[in-house]
């Protein structure tokens, strides 16, 4: 049983990694791109990090709590650079695609 | 342990801590570090007196603790009949201007900077007249000329002040060294650095063919130190120093040391004809020289210093005689001499202070002012002069006498005494002009001040010498008579001679010539109108000071020429004079050795991965230089090199360094951004193909040589030290983590000298930076102007978040450090990262505000914890730094190490934060107020 759930997370996380690299890769421009490695990789990362909670809690006597405080970090950071990023692409006026909008105060 | 078994180095090492306790009391009140260095220096004579008595009863005092002894280093003090008088000069006279300094600095002076000073040169001049171990003696030695340099230049914004403590160091600190090499010649000759052992050696060391060269040495040594021809020019200069300052230094004591060197090292090396020849010619030289000069300085102080001079060399002159007597009289007249200069200076002192100037061209007839002071100077200066019932006098009766037993030595030594007559005459004569010119011949000219008597306790120490002279004038086998014995018996480490102190011999020759000389003074000053046109028209334009400036002018060139050919103000240059020559010497090296390149070891097998990851690391370093034209790519490039090296460290199991790596990626990373903020916008294109070739020929052979020397030694069996720690880190220091054992245990004091070195680099950083105002670019390469968004919301408020947690981190790493990876270092660098990203993203100012610690007291407190770890340990009377660890158990958390070493890691912890803070928020500062000023300058511009 706990060896299907972690496979299961395992496989999750790898997936949204693997959604999140290609849409660094495929995405037309820099604001579309900036989701895939923030949105879909903090999930990606989530699910493997929960994952490893889990196998160290039950295959040792303790209970592993190193990965939450991983993901506190990784949920704290990953809005602060993308929230960066986008300011500084705003403020160079990077080239946009169509389809990417306008923000409302600019 | 009774007060004579440690007395000595107490006596010697209280000025030292007194000066900080004087310096830091003048916070509080300006008086309290005068009253600070009063007590200071009554204690030490309190330590003094136990062991006072013993020289009297013929005993030499002997402390001595073991240093570095595979050296021939002691921590050893010796107190005999010579030691014991300069001890009682230099306190005595030390306690009187101490006195006399309070009244005479103005409110505008740091009293605490001058008395810290002052108690300082005291404890080192102590530490040279009490030394028994001669390298112990050098070491003080030169401290007595560093700290002559700081109270020379005490008024540090008088451009005179700097250049004459320049060149008294100069001077001083090169014959320094040349006594520094004859003593390690001496204790080579000797077998043995003790000055006991030196003084029952003299005969092997006279016969030694090392003997020319140690007396040169040393009498190099001794000349610069006591203003000996022709090194005599210094201290003419140094009298830019405040009063109290010369009258300490210039004439009692510093001036001194040389000739207490002479008096020390007489029974070893005087008594052949090099001795006399080198050490008379010099003194009488010296001595006619400075009497002839003295008498025409308008300076009242310049007066005082060719005098003083003048003394030192007939001083110098009787220890060139080498006889025992001359030796009595040479001891006799160091102490008279301390006596009435002394009390000249203060005299001088006092009337730079209630004038307001020492030109004695305009100082006239003061005795209507200062009867009191008149009288003092008068008597002074008829003992500097040798008028009958004063102590010069005496001394200088004695004088005569050995210099008309020296003059039938052979057919020319005549010249000794006629030569001795005309300085004694210019003495008479200088000593007439300052009390005739000052005190009375008319009306004061133009003074800055209307001069009226100074405070009565700044007269009080004049006073005091005064009576001196005069007693040991009038009464001198009440009076000085015991501690001259003692001195003499210390000097010659034997019985004294019969000598005679008596004031009235009969009429003889030297009385004949004390007369011959007191009227001849008084003739050439009658004409000394005539004198002074003759002097200002031919000899007053050689200076000494000329030829000084042109040997260290041309010293200067030479140096910057020798900088100049390597280091050509470029980072690149520089850089390839250290690798080319890294290169260079392990060709060299490699060229003698016939070995095989790789060992004979199998190479571990490569995996995928490893091979990819490696991939990218070398791409990333390609980048870096490729695209080092835009910065910032370049630098991020580098970023990833350093993530990559980290993690090849996790591969090959150095989880610590790992950590290391990761935590100071950071920092760099922040310091470079820092950094690149004031560097031009562009960088210009390389267009010098020769160069870039060469350069990319330097880089690959650099590179090249690094693989195959890494490659040589991994492929070879070697049998590492690292066994031993991996055996006795648990039961030696009681940690699992091998390396953090070794970085706090086993090479515990490395760690100390290491972190001693990153404090000293962030103060350092700090005080270069320190207010200054660079240029800074307010727009980027495009011409866009940078956003005003300084420190975005999201990032300010997340980021606060966070500081707790990296924090916590920060403690986690440090507790684990002694048994899983961590660790005093690691964890600093964690924390200064948290640090740093607050101040980041909140601005300097809103978290200087929050974070009120000073990082230099972090800097402080943690070099204190490391090293009094060490100290408890020596305390408990285990070698520096031993560490020990215990089992605790502890309820909840179970049973857990304690061991001393992590206080040890405390303090590396509290250094790391402290050096790293320090030095990344001061660059930030700079940049911070660049950039308010670049927008400042733009706000006016549209306006």
């Amino acid at each position: 049983m706990l060896e299907w759930i972690l496979s299961a997370l395992i496989v999750i996380g790898a997936f949204f990694t693997l959604v999140g690299s290609i849409g660094l890769y495929k995405l037309p421009d820099f604001f579309m791109r900036l989701h895939g490695p923030t949105k879909a990789t903090t999930l990606g990362v989530g699910a493997i990090l929960t994952a490893s909670v889990l196998y160290f809690s039950f295959k040792t006597d303790d209970i592993s709590l190193h990965e939450v405080l991983i993901t506190v970090f990784l949920f704290i950071t990953a809005p602060i650079s993308a929230h960066l990023m986008a300011k500084a692409a705003l403020h160079i006026k990077l080239k946009r695609v169509g389809r990417t909008r306008e923000p409302a105060d600019h | 342990m009774t007060l004579l078994s440690f007395n000595i180095p107490v006596v010697v090492l209280l000025p030292f801590v007194g000066a900080i306790a004087a310096a830091w009391v003048s916070r509080y009140s300006r008086l309290a570090s005068a009253w600070a260095a009063t007590i200071i220096t009554l204690l030490a004579m309190a330590f003094l007196a136990p062991a006072a008595g013993l020289p009297f009863q013929g005993e030499t005092l002997i402390q001595s603790w073991s240093w570095i002894p595979g050296i021939g280093l002691t921590f050893s003090f010796r107190l005999d009949g010579l030691a014991l008088l300069f001890a009682l000069l230099i306190l005595a006279i030390g306690l009187l201007v101490i006195g006399y300094a309070r009244y005479y600095l103005s409110p505008k002076d740091c009293m605490g900077r001058f008395f810290a000073y002052l108690l300082m040169f005291m404890g080192s001049m102590l530490g040279v007249v009490l030394s028994e171990n001669l390298i112990q003696l050098v070491v003080f030695w030169e401290l007595t000329s560093l700290t002559s340099f700081l109270l020379i230049s005490y008024w540090r914004h008088r451009q005179d002040a700097r250049l004459g403590a320049r060149m008294a160091l100069a001077i001083t600190g090169a014959g320094g060294l040349a006594l520094l090499a004859g003593v390690m010649l001496l204790g080579h000759v000797v077998g043995s650095y003790n000055l006991t052992d030196v003084l029952a050696a003299g005969d092997r060391v006279r016969a030694s063919e090392l003997y020319l060269p140690v007396l040169v040495l040393i009498l190099i040594g001794v000349f610069t130190k006591s203003a000996q021809f022709p090194f005599h020019f210094w201290l003419p200069h140094a009298m830019a120093a405040p009063t109290p300052v010369s009258a300490y230094l210039h004439s009692a004591t510093m001036v001194k040391a040389g000739i207490f060197l002479l008096a020390r090292f007489f029974p070893v090396l005087s008594g052949t004809p090099e001795w006399s020849w080198i050490v008379s010619s010099a003194g009488l030289i010296t001595l006619v020289i400075g009497a002839y000069i003295a008498l025409f300085q308008h300076d009242l102080k310049g007066l005082l210093a060719y005098s003083t001079i003048s003394h030192l060399g007939l001083i110098t002159l009787l220890f060139g005689f080498g006889t025992q007597l001359a030796a009595v009289a040479a001891i006799f007249h160091i102490i008279n001499h301390a006596t009435f200069k002394a009390s000249l200076f203060m005299v001088a002192g006092i009337i730079d202070h209630e004038t307001g100037t020492r030109d004695m061209r305009r100082i006239n007839g003061l005795f209507s002012y200062m009867p009191h002071t008149a009288v003092l100077a008068m008597i002074a200066a008829a003992a500097m002069a040798g008028v009958p019932l004063l102590n010069g006098f005496l001394s200088k009766e004695m004088f005569f006498q050995q210099t008309i037993t020296a003059s039938q030595v052979s057919g020319w030594a005549w010249a000794i005494p006629a030569l001795v007559l005309i300085a004694a005459i210019f003495s008479v004569a200088y000593s007439l002009r300052f009390i005739h010119d000052v005190f009375f011949n008319g009306k004061p000219v133009d003074l800055p001040k209307t001069p009226h008597e100074p405070p009565r306790f700044m007269k009080i120490p004049v006073d005091l010498l005064v009576i001196i002279c005069l007693a040991v004038g009038i009464i001198p086998m009440f009076t000085v008579a015991p501690v001259l014995h003692v001195a003499v018996a210390g000097t010659l480490q034997a019985s004294p001679p019969e000598y005679s102190l008596a004031i009235w011999h009969g009429i003889n020759l030297p009385l004949i010539m004390s007369i011959l000389a007191l009227a001849g003074g008084a003739l050439v000053y009658t004409a000394r109108k005539r004198l002074f046109a003759w002097h200002d028209a031919s000899v007053a334009r050689w200076d000494a000071r000329i030829v000084f400036n042109a040997i260290l002018g041309s010293l200067d060139r030479f140096a910057v020429g020798v900088t100049r050919v390597f280091d050509k103000g470029s980072l690149q240059n520089a850089a390839v004079w250290v690798i080319v020559t890294a290169l260079t010497a392990g060709f060299i090296g490699w060229m003698g050795i016939s070995a095989p390149l790789l060992g004979a070891r199998e190479l571990l097998p490569v995996d995928g991965v490893s091979l990819a990851v490696l991939a990218v690391m070398m791409a990333a370093s390609l980048m870096t230089a490729v695209l080092h034209r835009r910065r910032l790519v370049s630098l991020l490039m580098l970023g990833v090199v350093g993530l990559v090296v980290s993690l090849v460290f996790v591969k090959f199991s150095a989880p610590d360094l790992a950590l290391t790596q990761l935590s100071v990626e950071v920092v760099t990373v922040v310091l470079l951004l820092l950094a690149l903020y004031f560097l031009p916008q562009s960088t210009p294109r390389e267009r010098d193909k020769v160069r870039i070739g060469r350069d990319i020929a330097i880089s690959v052979l650099a590179g090249a040589g690094v693989a195959v020397l890494t490659m040589g030694v991994l492929t070879r069996e070697l049998t590492p030290i690292s066994d031993y720690f991996l055996l006795n880190a648990v039961p030696g220091g009681g940690g699992t983590n091998v390396v953090n054992v070794i970085l706090v245990d086993f090479r515990g004091t490395d760690t100390l000298g290491e972190i001693v070195v990153l404090a000293l680099a962030g103060l350092g950083i700090y005080a270069m930076l320190r207010g200054m105002k660079l240029p800074a670019p307010d727009r980027d390469s495009q011409g866009r102007l940078w956003s005003s968004d300084n420190h975005p919301e999201i990032m300010r408020t997340h980021t606060r978040l966070l500081f707790p947690l990296m924090l916590m981190i920060a403690v986690y790493i440090f507790l684990r450090g002694h048994n899983l990876p961590g660790g005093g270092f690691i964890a600093g660098l964690i924390a200064a990262v948290a640090l740093i990203v607050q101040y980041l993203a909140n601005g300097i100012a809103w978290t200087s505000k929050r974070l009120r610690f000073d990082m230099h007291w972090v800097i402080g407190l943690g070099l204190l914890a490391a090293t009094a770890t060490g100290l408890v340990a020596m305390g408990l009377g285990y070698p520096f730094l031993t560490s020990t660890f215990t089992y605790l158990d502890w309820p909840v958390v179970g049973k857990f190490e304690v061991a001393s070493a992590i206080a040890f890691d405390l303090g590396v912890f509290l250094v790391v934060v402290g050096a790293t803070v320090l030095s990344l928020v001061e660059l930030g500062k700079l940049s911070d107020s660049s950039h308010k000023a670049e927008q400042q300058k733009r706000r006016t511009e549209v306006r």
